[in-house]
């Protein structure tokens, strides 16, 4: 589970991107999305998302306003740019590359 | 109330980091996601203690996303700071050194000079003051906080202070001497008191100044 959890935060970036690629979000939403997807194995760390938040937002791949639910609860949302969006191919191009060099590698004749 | 349990917890997570506007942010927007998840796990079905420790538990190690904030508050250049500070010390020496030429003067009793020295060096020591507060770094703010709004607010409310009760004092030990002056010269001595009431109007003539200037 270490090691799983360790090669997934490697991602982090790529994966709120991906989150972000169709519509809005926020914090806890992406969470949510991100256990649902993994069946409940993996979940980030709320001082992770907010670290990768700051650094995608400084590099200029994603933009943030507060909403204005009229519950009173003020979130934080997220949005990509086109920035975020090419640089959102570039990642995926650069992990399969990746993960075919790993296959190719990690192989064993016969086993 | 369970928002404000997780607010006290969030608190003393960022208690001792300076209360910048992204901090403030990052607190609220924290806030406002934990209470969404803790409010997830109650329809889930654990209770409020569960789920309470359910949601601290995934906040995680916020030291390193502290840093990350790159937080730099740069403060007044030592430098500046001294430098003021022996442009005070030189003014307060002078005033204090003010009375040497009255004492010499009532010595040989020529006291009409040993006023107008008295004079002069209130005058130099008023000059240094003004010319320090005008010349003094002002608290420059390098991030949008609270803190440092509060601060360069206390400092010019300092400043302006500093400079009222030295020109004040000024003004004050310039009309005795020159009401001493004239009295002892022209022995006017029944008309002469109404030097003070000159400044009393150039008092007010200043605050009003200084009034305006803010």
């Amino acid at each position: 589970m270490s090691i799983t959890s360790d090669l997934i935060r490697g991602h982090t970036e790529t994966i709120i991107l991906a989150q972000l690629y169709n519509h809005d979000s926020y914090g806890y939403e992406i969470n949510k999305e991100i256990q649902q997807r993994t069946k409940g194995k993996y979940e980030l760390k709320e001082a992770t998302l907010y670290s990768a938040f700051r650094r995608l937002e400084k590099a200029g791949l994603i933009d943030s306003y507060w909403g204005d639910e009229n519950t009173g609860a003020r979130r934080r949302y997220y949005k990509i740019t086109e920035s975020g969006k090419s640089n959102y191919h570039r990642l995926i191009k650069e992990w399969n590359s990746a993960k075919e060099m790993i296959d190719s590698l990690i192989k064993v004749e016969g086993v | 109330m369970m928002q404000e349990r997780l607010r006290k917890y969030v608190d003393s997570l960022f208690k001792d980091v300076p209360l910048t506007k992204s901090i403030v942010e990052l607190k609220e927007e924290m806030i406002q996601n934990l209470y969404e998840k803790y409010q997830d796990l109650l329809k889930s079905g654990k209770t409020e203690e569960t789920a309470f420790n359910n949601v601290i538990s995934g906040i995680g190690d916020v030291s390193s996303l502290i840093y990350d904030m790159d937080l730099t508050i740069k403060e007044l250049s030592d430098t500046g700071i001294q430098k003021s500070a022996a442009f005070t010390s030189v003014a307060v020496m002078v005033y204090i050194f003010s009375l040497i030429p009255i004492i010499l003067s009532l010595q040989y009793n020529r006291i009409f000079y040993g006023l107008v020295g008295f004079i002069a060096m209130i005058m130099l020591a008023t000059g240094i003051l003004i010319y320090n507060n005008l010349k003094k770094q002002k608290f420059y703010r390098t991030e949008e906080t609270i803190v440092a709004e509060f601060k360069e607010w206390q400092t010019n409310k300092y400043d302006n202070k500093v400079l009222r009760i030295s020109i004040s004092f000024a003004l004050w030990s310039i009309i005795a001497a020159i009401y001493f002056i004239v009295s002892f010269t022209t022995y006017a001595w029944s008309v002469s008191w109404i030097i003070f009431l000159a400044g009393i109007a150039i008092e007010a003539l200043i605050n009003v100044f200084l009034l305006i200037r803010r």
